[in-house]
């Protein structure tokens, strides 16, 4: 009876450990460094689960200032008439890519002034969250300085 | 940036606690079932299971269903019971309907995705579910919940019923003959395997489950001898190795769920070696 006791009582403590391990489970917030969420300095893995994390919930980015090194891609949408240019990232099987978008401060003729599709890029400005028309909304990166 | 520094501020994000919380639980609980899986001669019951996921899942997607879970864990434990408790009295035997289960869920999971997905990346969805790329810290803090739960639900399981766990692992005969409800007991382990292997799913990806359910208890079989003893040591091989390989991944940029298994079959050789050097 009282080993039983025992295991109940182990396994009790052991929950509470591991839902108390999440509850203070907080980001890296801005530390008055003028990078708060810099990808640059990640590892890949880290960089495609960043990414992701703003992908999905860019609310909690919105302001802070981005730094990221990838791939640079552009697209132009035949609807809105608009090109999109793009900062993009793979995971470590290389089978996913996800990016984003980034708005340059000072624009720029493409493709003239613009790297070719599939150079390295690293992209700084502010992140930020544009919804269009019809209900589609995409995380941006606006005020962006590129270098390649 | 120094390796300590470095892992100190990949520790800052959440996401990358709640893999490390995620991967030890259930890195814990498929090395405790892995013991008697690999006694039981059901070593590849995994891998058949993952698929069978993998199969509910793309169903999941194709209905949309908010929480996949809802689909997946039922379709898989359904699966479980079918091949843990039925296998000696139906026609098809043990490993065929094993290898039947797996191929087949498998191929009719790509199919699907492949004909009703909206998803503008199915290879890479399919890819990451294969292998679990980075899903393991992509997870959200509900997900991390829910394996706690389920984590602890199968250690309590395991704990409060490891002497009749032990019985019907060694001789399920003697153990029917003594008194233990051998035919529950099998239901509910493969109830804990089914739940372990989509949980598993998220920490490698369904292709590589298997070895997560293997390796820890046979490189803990190459040292040690007594039941307890081999669980104990497959548990701590088990963690340390998910721990080490999330944390190589992170740092090196190599995919969490093969370096996970890299690390295991490296732990399995230093145990082989040790056991070798051992018995000379």
């Amino acid at each position: 009876m009282s080993k039983s006791f025992l295991k109940i009582a182990l396994l009790v403590v052991f929950s509470i450990f591991c839902s108390s391990s999440i509850c203070v489970a907080k980001g890296p917030d801005g530390s008055g460094n003028k990078v708060d969420v810099d990808l640059a300095k990640m590892s890949g893995t880290m960089v495609y689960a960043q990414v992701y994390q703003m992908v999905m919930d860019p609310r909690k980015f919105i302001g802070k200032q981005i730094r990221m090194k990838g791939i640079f891609s552009s697209y132009f949408d035949d609807e809105t008439k608009r090109r999109f240019y793009g900062c993009v990232i793979q995971d470590a099987l290389a089978c996913c890519s996800q990016g984003l978008a980034f708005e340059l401060s000072k624009p720029r003729k493409y493709p003239k002034e613009y790297p070719a599709e599939g150079a390295e890029i690293t992209i700084e400005g502010t992140f930020d969250y544009e919804e269009v028309e019809d209900g589609v909304s995409f995380p941006i990166i606006k005020n962006a300085e590129m270098r390649y | 940036m120094p390796i300590i520094e470095k892992l100190a501020f990949y520790m800052e994000f959440p996401f990358v606690r709640y893999a490390i919380i995620v991967g030890v639980l259930i890195s814990l609980c498929s090395s405790l079932l892995g013991v008697t899986l690999v006694l039981k001669r059901y070593s590849y019951i995994g891998d058949g299971l993952s698929h069978v996921a993998f199969g509910a899942l793309a169903v999941a997607s194709i209905f949309k269903l908010t929480n996949n879970m809802l689909l997946i864990l039922p379709v898989t434990i359904v699966v479980a019971i079918l091949l843990l408790c039925t296998g000696k009295d139906t026609r098809i035997k043990g490993d065929a309907a094993v290898a039947m289960v797996s191929v087949g869920a498998l191929a009719i999971g790509y199919l699907l995705m492949n004909i009703f997905s909206s998803s503008a990346n199915i290879s890479g969805d399919v890819c990451t579910t294969l292998f679990g790329s980075t899903s393991i810290l992509t997870l959200k803090a509900s997900d991390v919940y829910l394996c706690v739960g389920l984590s602890v639900a199968v250690l309590a399981v395991f704990v409060l019923f490891y002497n009749k766990i032990f019985a019907i692992t060694f001789d399920e005969k003697f153990a029917q003959a003594t008194g233990v409800n051998a035919a529950l007991f099998n239901l509910l382990i493969a109830i804990i395997i089914a739940v372990i292997i989509v949980l598993a799913m998220n920490l490698v990806g369904a292709l590589l489950v298997s070895a997560l359910v293997v390796f820890p208890a046979l490189s803990a079989m190459r040292v040690f001898k007594s039941f307890f003893t081999v669980t104990v040591a497959a548990a701590t091989i088990s963690v340390v190795c998910s721990l080490a390989g999330i944390l190589v991944a992170i740092l090196a940029g190599t995919p969490v769920g093969s370096t996970i298994v890299a690390m295991d079959i490296v732990a399995f050789f230093g145990f082989y070696i040790t056991s070798f050097i051992r018995s000379r």
